[in-house]
Order: C-alpha cells, then sequence, then structure tokens
C-alpha cells in the first residue's frame, strides 16, 4: 500500500506576517504587503517597490548564529523553528537518520554575493569575509538547518527558478511515499532584494510598474491592466510526515499531500505554453487519483505578467474543460508578491490554511477583467464558508520547470 | 594588558555576546567556543582594525595572547615606525 504523507507543521516568513495565522488572516483580509522600498539604492532603480520581510535578525538568533547565515538562511532556519514548534516534534526522539530536509531557492545568499563584489570592486578590498562561500553556497539554507537538528536523512536543494519551492516540496513527499524517509522539513527560501538582482529583473522588463494611487496595489494578476511581477523575499518550511507515523505520535494534520507533478516545457527561456503546463497539472491529478471536478480551489502561479496569466488561464482550460468555470482560483502573489524560489511554499502555507478554515483567500487588485482571463479569481473579496476537500498549488518557472501540488482535507 | 591584546579581547567578545571581562590572554580560543572559521573570522577582524595583512598560512594560533602577538608582530612588520 502506498504510504500517505501528511503536513503536521506550518513555519513561515513572508511579507504578509512571520507566523503561519497571521500570514493568512492578511491574506484574507485583502491585505498588501507591497511597498516602497525605504534602501539606500532606490534612486538608481526605476521600480521603486518590492514585498518585503519585516525580519531582523537579532531578534530570533544570537550574534555568533546570525553573523555566520546570509539572511535567505536566516530566514530558512527561523521558519524550520517554528514548523517544528507547530508540530510538536519532538527533534531528540526522532530518528534523525530518517528525517531529512528539502529546500528550494533561487538566489541563494546573494545578499552575501553582492556583499562581497562591493568590497573588491568598489571598495578595492583585498580580501573578502572568511564566511562569504558558506553564506553564499546556494544550500546553505537547507543545510542550516539540518546542522541545527543534526539530522543526518538527505539534505539537497532544489533551483528551478520560482517553481523551487514546489519541486523540494513534491521530492520531498516522494522521499516519505518511497519509504527513504519517515519525516522531512520541506519548503523554500528567498532574499534577493539586493540592488544587482533588482537591477537584472528590471532589464528583463518583467517588474510591474508602481501604482500611481496606491504602491500596495501594484501586482494585478489576471486583471487587464496588470503590468507584470513584484519581487519579494521570504521563507516557508513544512513538517511532511508519514501519516502512521503522525497517528502514532498524536500530532495534528492540516493536510494530506495526495498529489505532485512536474513538466517542462522544453520550448523556450522564459515563455511559458499552457501544453507544458497542462502536463504538470494532469501529473499531479493523476497522482493524487483525481479528476478535475474534484479540485475546490487552485492558488495559481500567477505572477501578473501578461504572458504568464494568459498561459496558465489558457492550461487550467485546457485539462479542467467544462469544469474550469466552476473551479475558483486566486492568486495570493498580488497581496505577498513573488518570492521567487520560496513562492511555492508560502504559497502551501496559504493552500493548507484555506482548507483548514475553509476560507479561499483572493486576488486583489482585480478591477479590469481580461478577456484572456476569464476564469473565477475570486476577485477582491476572500471567499467564506465554502466546501473544499482537494486544493491545487501551481508553480511555474523560467527554465520551464513546472510543478504542480495537491493537497487533500482528509486522507483519501 | 597592551592597547592590541584589549582589542583583540574585545573582538572575541562581540563575537560571542560575552562580557569582554571573561576572555583572559590565557583562553583557549576553542575553549571558548570560536571554531577554526570563527577564528578566521577574528582574524579577518583584526585586519580591519590594525590596517594589518595577515599571511594565509600564518594561522597556527591558540590563545588569545596568540593572536595579539601575530597583529604586534604584523604592525611592527607592516608600519615601522
Amino acid at each position: 500500500m502506498k504510504r500517505r504523507v501528511v503536513i503536521t507543521g506550518l513555519g513561515i516568513v513572508s511579507p504578509l506576517g512571520n507566523t503561519p495565522q497571521l500570514f493568512f488572516d492578511n491574506l484574507i483580509a485583502g491585505k498588501s504587503g507591497i511597498r516602497r522600498m525605504t534602501t539606500d539604492f532606490i534612486d538608481k532603480l526605476d521600480t521603486k517597490i518590492a514585498a518585503y520581510a519585516d525580519f531582523i535578525a537579532q531578534d530570533h538568533f544570537t550574534r555568533h548564529q546570525y553573523s555566520g547565515m546570509d539572511r535567505v538562511s536566516q530566514f530558512s532556519l527561523y521558519a524550520a523553528q517554528q514548523a517544528i514548534a507547530d508540530a510538536k516534534l519532538d527533534m531528540e526522539s526522532i530518528d534523525k537518520t530518517r528525517t531529512g530536509v528539502y529546500l528550494g531557492t533561487g538566489m541563494g545568499g546573494a545578499n552575501s554575493i553582492e556583499e562581497g563584489y562591493v568590497r573588491l570592486y568598489r571598495d578595492g578590498a583585498e580580501r573578502l569575509k572568511p564566511f562569504t562561500v558558506l553564506m553564499a553556497m546556494n544550500n546553505a539554507a537547507c543545510s542550516q538547518i539540518g546542522l541545527e537538528y543534526k539530522l543526518s536523512g538527505p539534505n539537497l536543494t532544489f533551483s528551478t527558478a520560482c517553481s523551487s519551492s514546489a519541486v523540494a516540496i513534491g521530492e520531498a513527499m516522494r522521499q516519505i511515499r518511497h519509504g527513504y524517509t519517515d519525516v522531512m522539513l520541506a519548503g523554500g527560501s528567498e532574499a534577493l532584494l539586493t540592488f544587482g538582482t533588482i537591477k537584472a529583473w528590471e532589464a528583463l522588463r518583467t517588474l510591474a510598474k508602481e501604482d500611481a494611487n496606491d504602491p500596495g496595489a501594484s501586482c494585478k494578476p489576471f486583471a487587464a491592466d496588470r503590468t507584470g511581477l513584484v519581487l519579494g523575499e521570504g521563507a516557508a518550511v513544512l513538517i511532511l510526515e508519514d501519516f502512521e507515523h503522525a497517528k502514532a505520535r498524536g500530532a495534528h494534520i492540516y493536510a494530506e499531500i495526495s498529489g505532485y507533478g512536474t513538466a517542462n516545457d522544453g520550448v523556450h527561456i522564459t515563455s511559458p505554453t499552457p501544453e507544458g503546463q497542462a502536463v504538470a497539472i494532469r501529473g499531479a491529478l493523476n497522482d493524487a487519483g483525481l479528476k478535475p471536478q474534484d479540485i475546490g480551489y487552485i492558488n495559481a502561479h500567477g505572477t501578473a505578467t501578461m504572458m504568464n496569466d494568459n498561459s496558465e488561464t489558457a492550461a487550467i482550460r485546457q485539462v479542467f474543460a467544462e469544469f474550469a468555470d466552476q473551479t475558483p482560483v486566486s492568486s495570493t502573489k498580488s497581496m505577498h508578491g513573488h518570492l521567487m524560489g520560496a513562492a511555492a511554499a508560502v504559497e502551501m502555507v496559504a493552500t493548507a490554511l484555506a482548507l483548514k478554515h475553509q476560507i479561499l483567500p483572493p486576488t486583489i487588485n482585480l478591477h479590469i477583467p481580461d478577456e484572456k482571463c476569464d476564469l473565477d479569481y475570486i476577485p477582491n473579496v476572500a471567499r467564506k464558508n465554502v466546501s473544499v476537500t482537494h486544493a491545487m498549488s501551481n508553480s511555474f518557472a523560467f527554465g520551464g520547470t513546472g510543478a504542480v501540488l495537491i493537497l487533500s482535507k482528509e486522507v483519501h | 594588558m597592551t592597547d592590541t591584546l584589549k582589542i583583540i579581547s574585545q573582538l572575541i567578545a562581540d563575537k560571542l555576546e560575552v562580557d569582554v571581562e571573561t576572555i583572559k590572554p590565557e583562553s583557549n580560543l576553542t575553549e571558548l567556543g570560536l571554531d577554526s572559521l570563527d577564528t578566521f573570522d577574528i582574524i579577518f577582524s583584526a585586519e580591519d582594525a590594525f590596517n594589518i595583512k595577515v599571511p594565509n598560512d600564518k594561522v597556527d594560533i591558540a590563545t588569545v595572547q596568540d593572536v595579539a602577538n601575530l597583529a604586534d608582530s604584523l604592525i611592527s612588520e607592516q608600519h615601522p615606525k
């Protein structure tokens, strides 16, 4: 019999708060975490909005701890600490050889890389800080969690741009399902709001223009007046557990991860195709043994770029066919921005809590419909008292890797 | 206590977030809780503090006094009065 994998703990650092409940409450209230930046390099930016996490390392770690970790690792470790506490997981008594960590990140220790370059190229320094490599390397955010809890199960970092943490969670689920581990800490972390990274994104011409009246309303997924994505930062870590393992210790279960599908467009490095996205969506449905009509909510990738939102809508229409119009879809990126390698992980927190509370978060800033985006996007106001048994979360990425996860309210 | 020793002790105390009074010249760096990477970090901070350059192979130190001695010898070598 197939081993079932359940979520028993959640932890988050986000532009909408640093606890899962606060994050979800803000989503349901339709609040935006996007704001005007206050950095010292703002005058050199064309794009002056972003979704920062209110996170001060000194509040959570000793100086000795935080000085050896990039912001991306501080995020991931703090999210992991929360998730472990939430799951009431006794880290001393668990089998550490059967507990692993899978994390997604796009840019890894971007702050440390950039700080090093600034010292070298701008300030003319001859040496870099001894911790530079260890803070900048892409797997640091994942390995810091393994180190903190002395876990000797698999510790792997996934980097597939915007779908990184969906892949990390899906592959972690398979580790447990296939019997290699019993517990996995899985999610993603991203801290890329540096001058150099933002300039690189500007050059790609995919960033949203600042809304003239309200900077917080600049990200407008699926709307006719959408202008692009808003960069964000944060992390989320989920505790995934073999269902029998969770049951035996009386753990609270948020949801089952019942399906995972991943596929590559194989067409273009930035332009998505509905066909490629549909392969990932179908893969997740087949994996869960579900039909499109079983899905009661889709947390969309919904970046608010012209291309993504058109393509994702078409992909949902392809797979869901006559059931597409009755399936509510929302993009919570309208509120928390695009967290890149952490995006899918924070959206899994949103989806898990939507299932638990039976409230669907809205797509805010959707006032002018786009004729090519014609699904039910839960515009502007959360939908309460719903009856959703299975929910889907989509992630698509530059490079073409799409990953789709399905959560089920009850283990089925 | 020399000025160099005072500054080195303060760098270590800051890193460990402890009272500088607990850092003695004879204190062993490992026993204070500093691993090899932390020691490199202290050396890096000392380079900034004293405007010296510590050669990459010259890190054979065990105590706080060793770090101060290393710094003193490099200061006199690299900034002769």
